[in-house]
C-alpha cells in the first residue's frame, strides 16, 4: 500500500493581534496535517478564525508561534517574498469575493499568475482554462461586465492556471445564489480532481464541507469535534 | 512578464481615467512651472529690454580713452550690433551769443535700443521727423531760447561750423538726473575729429554700444571682462535708470508669483498619488497573493508613476511653451520692438519639478502601495486619506526645495516654508479643536445639520490635508491679490500725481523774488529752494586725492571725484535720505559733512575723516558726522554731500527749485526761459512716463498670473473633492438604501461644504494677513496697516469657491439613483 504524502502540516499554530488593551489570540494550537490530493474542509461559523487559518496555511500571513509546512517549504521560517515565490508556483486561490482586479479582461486575469511566474505559455493555457469553465466567449470582458457567476468561474480560472500543488478557496460560493452556488462548487471539485490538487476550503456551509475527504471543525480559534460544536451550541 | 502585465494595466487605468488624475496634477505643476518662469522671464526680459532703451543698448561699455576697434570687433565676431558715442562739455558759438554744452556724438547705428526722436523745428511737439546726418546737428529745446537761434542757423563747436537742423525730441538715453546740467547737442561722430576738440588730456567720455541675443551678450561679456583695462568699466543699467528699483520688486514679486504655482502644483500631485495609491491597494493585495514579489509590485507601479511623469511632462511643457508663447504675444501688444528669445530655464525649472514632485509627493503613496501585505486581500477594504507622517515629511522637503529652487533664495524659502509650516500647525490644532466642539452641536441639531455637521467631523480628522489644500489654495489667492494691490500702490506711490516735473536750476539769489513772483502769477506750486554751491574734494585726512586720470602713474595716490561736486548745507535731513551710521546735524553742529553712503564707500570715508574742499579757491574743511543712503528714484533734488549750516551761508550760492506743470501749460518753459535766461529748466516728464508705462506692464503682467494662481487653486480644490468622491459614493448609497430623499442629502451637502469653506477662508485671511505684515514690513519697510477687506473677502471667498466646486463635482452622485449607486460602488 503507498504511502500518502504529507502536503500540508501544521504544528501547534497560534495567531495573536494587537488590539487596542493587549493582544487577542485568533488561533490557539491548532495542528493538523493533509496529504497530497486531498480535499479538506475547515468549518465554522463567522469570527471563528477559519479565514486566518487558511492565510497562514497559504503562506499570505505567518504565525506568531507553531509551523506551517508547505510542499516540503517551512513556511514560518520564510521572508514575505519567499513565500510569495512558493504562492506563485504552488498555490492557487478562489476567493469569496472573486478580487478579479477591475482594469484586466477575464481572460488577462486569468494569466496574470502565469505571467508573473514567466510563463511564456500563459496565453495558450488562459484560453483553455477559460473554454474548461464555459466562458471562452467573454476572454475579453471586464469584469463589470461579467455576472457575479461568471467573475467566479473566472477566478476558479485563474486559480488553476499554474497548475498549482495546493488550492486554498474562502467560501468560493457565498457571495452567489444557490443554483449558480452549486455549479461554481462542482466546476471546483471536477477541475481540482481533473489536476489532482489539494484542496483546502474555508466554508460555512456544511454541505459543501461534505463534498470534502475530510472536515476541521474551529470553533473560536479551535478545532472541535461536530459533538463538541453541538455541545457549545445547545 | 512585469513589463507586459504594467503596460497592460496602465494602459487599461488610462482608459477607466483614473490615471488621469495624477497626470493632469502633475501636468499642471509642469504647465503652471513652465508658463509661470516663462511669463517671469518673459516680462522681465521685457523690462530689461525696456530698460535697455535707457542706455539706447543692452550692454554698454564706457571708456575715458579713444575706442578700440579690437572691442568692436571682438563684439561683431559674437554677432552683436555696435555703436559709439562720444560725451562732452565744450562751448557753442552763434554769433555774439556763447553757451557752454554737453555734446554727443554719435556713429550710424545709435541708438541700438529705443527711440530717438529729431524734429526739423524749434519745438518738441510740432514738425517734420528728422534724422542726423553728418554736417548737421540737433539740440536741446531750450538751447534755441539760450543762444536765440533758430533752425537753419549756424553754431560753432571748436573749429567746425555745423548746421542747426532741429529739435531732440526723445534720446533715449538722455541723464536722468536732476543735474542734468548744461543744454544736449547731438553731432555725428564723423564731424568730431573736424571740431579739433579733441587733444591730449580733454575730459572726453567714450561708449561702446552693443546690442544683440543674449547668449551673444553674455559671451562677449564673458571674454571682454578679463581684458577691461583701468579706463574701462561697464555700465550698471539699474544705477542709471529711474526704474531700477521697480524692476527689482516686479523680478521678486514674480518669482514669489511662480512659487506659489508650484506649492499649488505639488498639493494637487499629493493628492492624486494618495488617491492613485488607496484606489490600488486591493488589487496589489491580490497580485501579492497570487506570487508577485514586492520587486515586481515597485516595478509595475513605478512604471506607471514613469510613465505618467513623462506624459505628464511632455504635455506640460507643451502646453506651458505655447502660454509662454500667448504671453510673449501679449507683452509685443505692450512693447512693439519687443524680441522674444527662447529661454531653457523654465523647461527644465519644469522638469526639476515634476522630478521633484514625482519623488517626494508621488513617490511615497506608491512605496506605501507595495508595501501592502498579500494578507490584505482577505480584509474589507477601507478608504484612509489620513495623512501619512513619512508623506508629510517628504513632502515638507519638496517645497522647501522647490522654494529654494525658485526663488534661488535661501533665507525666503525658510522663512516661508516655516511660516507654511506654522500655518499647518495652527490647522491641525484647529481642526482638533472643532472636532471636540462640533459634537455637542450637532446634538441640538436638524438632521441635516447634524449629518453635516458629523461628516465634517469624521472628515476633518480624516482629511486634515483637504483643510490645509483648500486653506492654502484660498490664501494664496487672497494674498496675490492683495499683493498686487500693494505692489502697484506703491509704485504709484513713487511718483504721485502732481508731483514735481520741472526741476529749476542755477537760480540766483536775486532771481528767487522774481521767480515767487512768476509762480505766484501763473498759480504754480514751487517747491522748497536748495542752495547749491559748487566745490571740489581736495583731500581726505591730509591726504591729496587725485583729479583726474593722467599719464603719469599716480596709482598710489588716493582717488578722488574726478570732478566738481554740488555742495548744499541744510539743517533738516531731507525725506528720502536715511543714516546709516553716525547722527544729523543738530543746532550746535560746526564743521560737519554728511556724505552719500556709495559715495563714502568708493572714496573709504569713514565717520570722523576730516576733508577739505574747494570752493571759489578757499578751503572750506570738514568732519564727516553721518553716512546716508539715498533713494536715487525718488526724482527729488539729492546730495552726495551736505555741510553743515554754518559752513558755506558766506559763499555765493544758486538755489534749485521745483514745481508740476500740466502738458497743455508747457509754453510757460519758454516764457519762463526768456525771463530767466540763466535758469536751466529741466523737465523729468519722459522719465515719469517712461515709469509709467513700465508700472502699466508689469500691473496686466501680475493680473495675468493672479487668473493662472486662481485657476490652479481651482483644479486643487477639484483633485481634492475627488480624491474623496469614492468615500462619498459609499455613504450615498448606504444613505439613499435608507431611504435618504434629494433634498436631504443636498442640504447636508452643501453645508458641510460651506463649513469647510468658512473655515479654510478663515485660516487663509490669517496666513494672508500675516504674510503681508511681513511684506510690508521687510519688502516695502512700511509700517502694519491691516487689510479690513481680507476679513470679509476671505471667509466668503471660501464659502463661496468650496461650496461651489464641491457641488458642481458632487450634484451628478446626488441624481444618481439609488440602485445604480450601489451598483457602481458594489463593482467597485
Amino acid at each position: 500500500m503507498k504511502i500518502p504524502e504529507v502536503h500540508i502540516k501544521a504544528v501547534n499554530l497560534a495567531k495573536s493581534v494587537k488590539v487596542t488593551d493587549g493582544s487577542l489570540t485568533i488561533l490557539h494550537d491548532i495542528s493538523l496535517t493533509i496529504n497530497r490530493a486531498e480535499t479538506v474542509a475547515i468549518v465554522g461559523a463567522s469570527g471563528s478564525g477559519k479565514s486566518t487559518l487558511l492565510s497562514l496555511l497559504a503562506g499570505l500571513d505567518v504565525p506568531t508561534a507553531g509551523e506551517v509546512h508547505l510542499a516540503g517549504h517551512k513556511l514560518h521560517t520564510l521572508s514575505e517574498d519567499q513565500r510569495a515565490a512558493i504562492r506563485a508556483r504552488d498555490v492557487g486561490f478562489v476567493f469569496q469575493s472573486f478580487l478579479l482586479l477591475p482594469s484586466l479582461t477575464a481572460l488577462e486575469n486569468v494569466t496574470l499568475p502565469a505571467e508573473l511566474a514567466g510563463d511564456k505559455q500563459a496565453k495558450q493555457r488562459g484560453l483553455e482554462l477559460l473554454q474548461q469553465v464555459g466562458l471562452a466567449e467573454r476572454a475579453h470582458f471586464y469584469p463589470a461586465q461579467l455576472s457575479g457567476g461568471e467573475q467566479q468561474r473566472v477566478a476558479i480560472a485563474r486559480a488553476f492556471i499554474t497548475r498549482p500543488a495546493v488550492l486554498f478557496a474562502d467560501e468560493p460560493s457565498a457571495n452567489l445564489d444557490a443554483a449558480t452556488g452549486r455549479k461554481i462548487e462542482d466546476l471546483l471539485f471536477s477541475l481540482n480532481a481533473g489536476q489532482g490538487t489539494t484542496l483546502v476550503l474555508v466554508t460555512h456551509n456544511d454541505e459543501l464541507a461534505g463534498r470534502c475527504q475530510r472536515q476541521y471543525r474551529m470553533q473560536a480559534g479551535r478545532f472541535v469535534t461536530a459533538k463538541e460544536e453541538m455541545a457549545h451550541v445547545g | 512578464m512585469w513589463a507586459s502585465i504594467a503596460w497592460r494595466l496602465f494602459w487599461r487605468e488610462l482608459r477607466r481615467g483614473e490615471l488621469w488624475v495624477i497626470a493632469f496634477a502633475l501636468f499642471l505643476a509642469v504647465g503652471s512651472v513652465v508658463s509661470l518662469s516663462g511669463i517671469t522671464q518673459g516680462v522681465k526680459s521685457a523690462l530689461m529690454q525696456r530698460s535697455a532703451q535707457f542706455i539706447a543698448a543692452d550692454k554698454v561699455l564706457r571708456s575715458s580713452q579713444p575706442f578700440d576697434t579690437a572691442v568692436i570687433e571682438l563684439a561683431q565676431q559674437n554677432n552683436l550690433a555696435t555703436a559709439q558715442q562720444m560725451q562732452f562739455d565744450s562751448m557753442l558759438f552763434a554769433g555774439d551769443s556763447m553757451q557752454l554744452a554737453t555734446i554727443k556724438a554719435v556713429s550710424g547705428g545709435y541708438p541700438l535700443r529705443g527711440e530717438l526722436l529729431l524734429r526739423a523745428s524749434a519745438d518738441v511737439n510740432s514738425g517734420e521727423y528728422a534724422s542726423l546726418a553728418p554736417g548737421s546737428v540737433y539740440v536741446e529745446e531750450r538751447l534755441f531760447n539760450l543762444m536765440g537761434i533758430a533752425p537753419g542757423d549756424q553754431i560753432e563747436i571748436g573749429m567746425l561750423s555745423l548746421t542747426v537742423n532741429g529739435v531732440i525730441a526723445n534720446e533715449p538715453d538722455a541723464p536722468l538726473s536732476v543735474f542734468g546740467g548744461a543744454p544736449r547737442v547731438l553731432m555725428h561722430l564723423d564731424d568730431v575729429e573736424a571740431t579739433q576738440i579733441v587733444q591730449p588730456g580733454s575730459r572726453i567720455g567714450y561708449r561702446y554700444l552693443f546690442a544683440g541675443a543674449a547668449s551673444d551678450l553674455a559671451n562677449f561679456e564673458a571674454q571682454m571682462t578679463p581684458q577691461l583695462t583701468a579706463h574701462q568699466r561697464w555700465q550698471d543699467m539699474d544705477r542709471e535708470s529711474a526704474i531700477g528699483s521697480a524692476l527689482e520688486r516686479a523680478e521678486r514679486f514674480l518669482l514669489l508669483a511662480g512659487l506659489l504655482g508650484i506649492v499649488l502644483a505639488a498639493c494637487a500631485a499629493a493628492v492624486a498619488a494618495g488617491r492613485y495609491s488607496q484606489r490600488h491597494t486591493q488589487s496589489v493585495a491580490v497580485i501579492k497573493a497570487l506570487g508577485a514579489t514586492t520587486m515586481q509590485i515597485r516595478l509595475i507601479y513605478g512604471s506607471h508613476l514613469f510613465l505618467v511623469v513623462l506624459f505628464s511632462l511632455f504635455c506640460g511643457a507643451i502646453a506651458g511653451q505655447l502660454t509662454i508663447e500667448a504671453a510673449q504675444w501679449g507683452i509685443t501688444q505692450f512693447l512693439s520692438d519687443y524680441r522674444a528669445e527662447f529661454n531653457w530655464r523654465p523647461l527644465w525649472l519644469g522638469i526639476l519639478t515634476c522630478v521633484i514632485c514625482a519623488l517626494l509627493f508621488a513617490a511615497r503613496p506608491m512605496w506605501r502601495l507595495s508595501q501592502t501585505a498579500a494578507i490584505d486581500v482577505l480584509k474589507q477594504p477601507t478608504i484612509n486619506l489620513g495623512l501619512d507622517k513619512l508623506q508629510l515629511v517628504s513632502g515638507a522637503v519638496a517645497i522647501w526645495g522647490l522654494m529654494w529652487l525658485f526663488s534661488g533664495e535661501f533665507v525666503l524659502s525658510v522663512g516661508l516654508f516655516a511660516l507654511c509650516g506654522l500655518f499647518a500647525l495652527l490647522l491641525l490644532g484647529s481642526a482638533s479643536l472643532l472636532v471636540r466642539l462640533a459634537k455637542p452641536v450637532a446634538a441640538g441639531q436638524s438632521s441635516a445639520r447634524r449629518l453635516a455637521l458629523a461628516n465634517l467631523r469624521r472628515r476633518l480628522w480624516a482629511n486634515s490635508f483637504q483643510l490645509i489644500t483648500f486653506s492654502l489654495a484660498i490664501f494664496l489667492a487672497l494674498l496675490l491679490y492683495f499683493l498686487r494691490a500693494e505692489l502697484i500702490g506703491q509704485w504709484q506711490q513713487q511718483i504721485p500725481a502732481g508731483a514735481p516735473n520741472q526741476f529749476l536750476v542755477n537760480i540766483t539769489e536775486q532771481q528767487r523774488s522774481d521767480l515767487n513772483q512768476f509762480a505766484t502769477q501763473h498759480a504754480l506750486q514751487l517747491d522748497s529752494y536748495y542752495p547749491v554751491v559748487r566745490g571740489r574734494l581736495m583731500s581726505i585726512n591730509d591726504e591729496q586725492l587725485q583729479q583726474e586720470a593722467t599719464k603719469e602713474d599716480r596709482s598710489q595716490q588716493r582717488v578722488g571725484v574726478g570732478r566738481e561736486l554740488n555742495l548744499t548745507w541744510l539743517s533738516e535731513l531731507p525725506a528720502n535720505n536715511q543714516i546709516t551710521a553716525g547722527n544729523w546735524f543738530d543746532r550746535d553742529s560746526t564743521a560737519q559733512v554728511s556724505v552719500e553712503a556709495e559715495l563714502a564707500e568708493r572714496l573709504a570715508l569713514k565717520l570722523g575723516d576730516s576733508v577739505v574742499f574747494s570752493v571759489g579757491g578757499e578751503p572750506i574743511m570738514a568732519q564727516v558726522s553721518s553716512i546716508r543712503k539715498v533713494d536715487w528714484n525718488s526724482l527729488q533734488p539729492n546730495f552726495y554731500m551736505i555741510l553743515s549750516p554754518d559752513l558755506l551761508a558766506d559763499f555765493p550760492a544758486t538755489y534749485i527749485t521745483a514745481f508740476y506743470l500740466d502738458a497743455e501749460r508747457n509754453q510757460l518753459l519758454n516764457q519762463l526761459a526768456r525771463l530767466m535766461p540763466t535758469v536751466t529748466v529741466i523737465s523729468v516728464d519722459t522719465i515719469i512716463k517712461q515709469v509709467n508705462d513700465i508700472i502699466e506692464q508689469v500691473t496686466v503682467a501680475l493680473s495675468f498670473i493672479l487668473v493662472i494662481i486662481c485657476l490652479a487653486a481651482g483644479l486643487v480644490l477639484v483633485a481634492q473633492v475627488q480624491a474623496t468622491l469614492e468615500q462619498r459614493e459609499q455613504e450615498l448609497a448606504i444613505l439613499r438604501t435608507l431611504g435618504a430623499q434629494y433634498a436631504f442629502l443636498r442640504n447636508a451637502l452643501i453645508l458641510e461644504f460651506a463649513l469647510l469653506g468658512a473655515m479654510a477662508g478663515l485660516f487663509a485671511t490669517i496666513l494672508a494677513e500675516l504674510m503681508l505684515v511681513i511684506v510690508q514690513q521687510r519688502v516695502f519697510n512700511l509700517p502694519f496697516q491691516p487689510h479690513y477687506t481680507l476679513w470679509w473677502l476671505g471667509p466668503v471667498l471660501g464659502v463661496v469657491a468650496v461650496t461651489l466646486l464641491g457641488w458642481w463635482q458632487l450634484k451628478r452622485l446626488l441624481r444618481m439613483p439609488g440602485a445604480q449607486l450601489m451598483r457602481k460602488v458594489l463593482q467597485g
